[in-house]
């Protein structure tokens, strides 16, 4: 309803309110109510008593139903309130006391009272037309059970219980079986004496009126509707709100406590940052695509993976994608190796690009360090020899190292089946990290 | 006026947009004093206010911005046009972003940006780009460059037959995007493919105009399917 509030709103008089009046609007409070909160919210609404209220609506329930009439009025129309009636003679007593059980105990009382007084009457000779009585009574029970249906701390529990479709069909149950009731009272009333011949027009006068009352009834099902899709939008919103609040407590708010209890350690503060910023962005734009096993997710998880070891910003551009086979795992290890070594004697920036070709996958590895020729390489170790160019020709392609004027350029590629073509989607440039220096 | 040298003679006027004055100031501490910053705007109608009153060289363009049309840096680029220097030069654009959002970037290069750069660019790199726009010239980032290659279908093989060819970049721009991609600058490009920096720069620029003006379909579904660039 429209009185909770939500933790990031803006106060309601925050704009635009001070120009206007506010209206003041009637709300039927569920606190504090005995059948529909009407009588304590009218209340509260004229600043008077409730008792004087209650009192003059039995009065005047007692004068020809008047008040049963203004009563069932005033409850279609006002909406309801979830806060507590700042009104004098509101007991607390009947505010805890759950607003179902009290319409319960209302309509068995009443149900009670007819029923003995129709056998006392009887028993005095009184002629009660049961005829007319008995379908009269089925309609007001069927009337009242469907329409507890459509009251509104009902329907949120409607709601609610959506999820479980259990709560949902006894309340489908409840509704069919008093509309049942109801139109059973209403045949019943209007074919007396008749047979079966006049069941034919009465029901066409029946079903007339029934339009005509559909008619007049469709401002106020207009209304229910639109507060339910109001209601359940506010909902939607609550929940993404809450979802996000809860995101951002977990990941940046803890991220930026450890940052600054670390402010002496700038390396860990680049890192956590970093990695900070890779968590949100991924949440903020990954959507679905990131749980395929693909070639970029796999290459894009390896730069991060070297990023937090060492601390050093990777810029890693990835075009095009394909299904992630042996290939391109045996493409991704030797990929990893040669960012780890760029790492560790390179200096950053490091860049990545990895384009993944209908025929040919190729990476490459970029760093801006002093360089290396391989052939300077001692014998024995065996990083770049083994597990980036042994590897790769070991699995038909082919790996090579570049001394460039400023760093070293590892080039690996992969030769790939065109049979195990590329997922589906146009192409993937992994997530953004630091642009490059010079 | 593609020679280094050549860029430390004159001063570049200068106006930065961006609505975070932290992000302001941090830029101005960084640029070194051959820019003069002659105008600052927080919101895309004060943006474009201010651009009209000074007539900088280069506008410093953050893509996300308060105000206007709700879209940001290409309002102050649409709300400038026609706006020139004191020279005669119109007014250039460089876009800077965090959010890599490829349909914010491509909107704003579709706009009329000279180039576009992430904030998180250090001081040297940021200052050069800054006078390579004032130059006429376009930037690229490894990032656009990598959008670049995916949206023209180069990285598949597409390679436009005719240089005119809007929809496809030419076997040479390909091999320009694919350096910039693997992080090499403007003058390691050159090197690479045996070509003067000028032509370099005369290459990119006119895969920024493709860019611009291309209808090809991929390059708009891209920008939507894709949230990264």
């Amino acid at each position: 309803m429209d009185l909770v509030p939500t933790p990031y709103e803006l106060p309601r008089s925050a704009v635009g309110r001070s120009v206007r009046r506010p209206v003041r609007r009637m709300k039927r409070p569920i606190q504090g109510r005995r059948i529909g909160g009407v009588c304590v919210g009218l209340a509260e609404h004229l600043g008077l008593n409730v008792r004087y209220v209650r009192l003059a609506f039995v009065l005047a329930c007692l004068g020809g139903g008047a008040g049963i009439v203004a009563y069932l009025f005033l409850w279609a129309l006002t909406p309801q309130s979830l806060g507590a009636p700042a009104v004098a003679g509101a007991d607390a007593v009947a505010g805890s006391q759950p607003a179902e059980e009290s319409v319960r105990n209302l309509v068995v009382g009443l149900g009670l009272v007819v029923v003995g007084g129709a056998l006392y009457a009887q028993q005095r000779g009184v002629n009660l037309h049961l005829g007319v009585l008995i379908p009269l009574l089925a309609m007001a029970g069927g009337a009242v059970l469907a329409w507890s249906k459509l009251d509104d701390a009902e329907r949120d529990r409607w709601l609610v219980q959506d999820m479980g479709s259990g709560g949902r069909r006894a309340g489908l149950l409840r509704l069919g079986i008093g509309i049942a009731l109801a139109s059973i009272g209403v045949v019943v009333l209007a074919t007396q004496g008749l047979g079966l011949a006049g069941l034919w027009s009465v029901g066409i006068a029946a079903l007339a009126v029934l339009a005509g009352a559909a008619l007049i009834a469709a401002p106020w099902g207009m209304r229910l509707w639109g507060d339910l899709r109001a209601e359940q939008a506010q909902r939607i919103r609550q929940t993404e709100r809450a979802d996000i609040a809860a995101h951002l407590h977990d990941s940046v708010l803890q991220t930026l406590a450890l940052i600054q209890r670390k402010s002496g350690d700038p390396a860990a503060v680049v890192r956590l940052a970093r990695a900070q910023e890779r968590e949100l962005r991924g949440w903020l734009y990954a959507g679905p695509l990131g749980s395929q096993a693909t070639l970029a997710s796999a290459v894009t998880e390896v730069a991060h993976e070297v990023e937090d070891l060492h601390g050093i910003p990777i810029e890693l551009v990835v075009t095009g994608d394909r299904r992630l086979d042996d290939g391109g795992t045996v493409l991704v290890r030797a990929l990893r190796e040669a960012l780890l070594n760029a790492a560790r004697h390179g200096s950053p920036p490091v860049s990545v690009y990895v384009e993944v070709g209908l025929e040919l996958v190729q990476a490459f590895v970029r760093d801006h360090g002093p360089g290396f020729d391989i052939a300077d390489v001692p014998q024995d170790r065996l990083g770049v020899r083994e597990s980036i160019l042994g590897r790769m020709s070991r699995h038909g392609g082919s790996a090579g190292v570049r001394r460039l004027e400023h760093g070293t350029e590892v080039c690996i590629s992969l030769p790939v089946r065109p049979a195990s073509l590329s997922v589906g989607q146009p192409a993937t440039v992994a997530e953004p990290d630091t642009e490059g220096t010079g | 006026m593609s020679q280094p040298g050549s860029w430390h003679t004159t001063s570049t006027r200068l106006v930065l947009v961006d609505d975070h004055r932290m992000f302001r100031s941090g830029v101005k501490a960084e640029l070194d004093e051959s820019m003069v910053i002659v105008g600052e705007a927080a919101d895309v109608d004060e943006a474009i206010v201010v651009v009209a009153q000074t007539r900088p060289d280069v506008v410093l363009l953050d893509v996300h911005l308060p105000g206007g049309n709700g879209n940001g840096g290409s309002d102050v680029i649409t709300g400038s046009a026609g706006v020139t220097t004191e020279s005669g030069e119109p007014v250039r654009f460089l876009a800077l972003s965090v959010s890599d959002a490829a349909e914010d970037v491509i909107a704003v290069i579709r706009a009329g940006a000279r180039g576009y750069v992430t904030k998180t660019i250090y001081g040297q790199d940021l200052t050069d780009a800054i006078r390579r726009v004032a130059d006429g010239d376009a930037v690229f980032s490894p990032r656009l460059a990598g959008f670049v290659l995916d949206a023209f279908g180069a990285a598949a093989g597409e390679v436009a037959v005719i240089d005119e060819e809007l929809d496809r970049l030419s076997a040479r721009e390909r091999e320009v995007m694919r350096l910039i991609a693997r992080g090499y600058q403007y003058k390691e490009v050159a090197k690479e493919l045996f070509i003067s920096i000028k032509t370099v720069e005369t290459h990119v620029s006119s895969v920024l105009r493709k860019l611009q003006l291309s209808s090809r379909h991929e390059l708009t579904a891209w920008a939507v399917g894709r949230h990264l660039l």
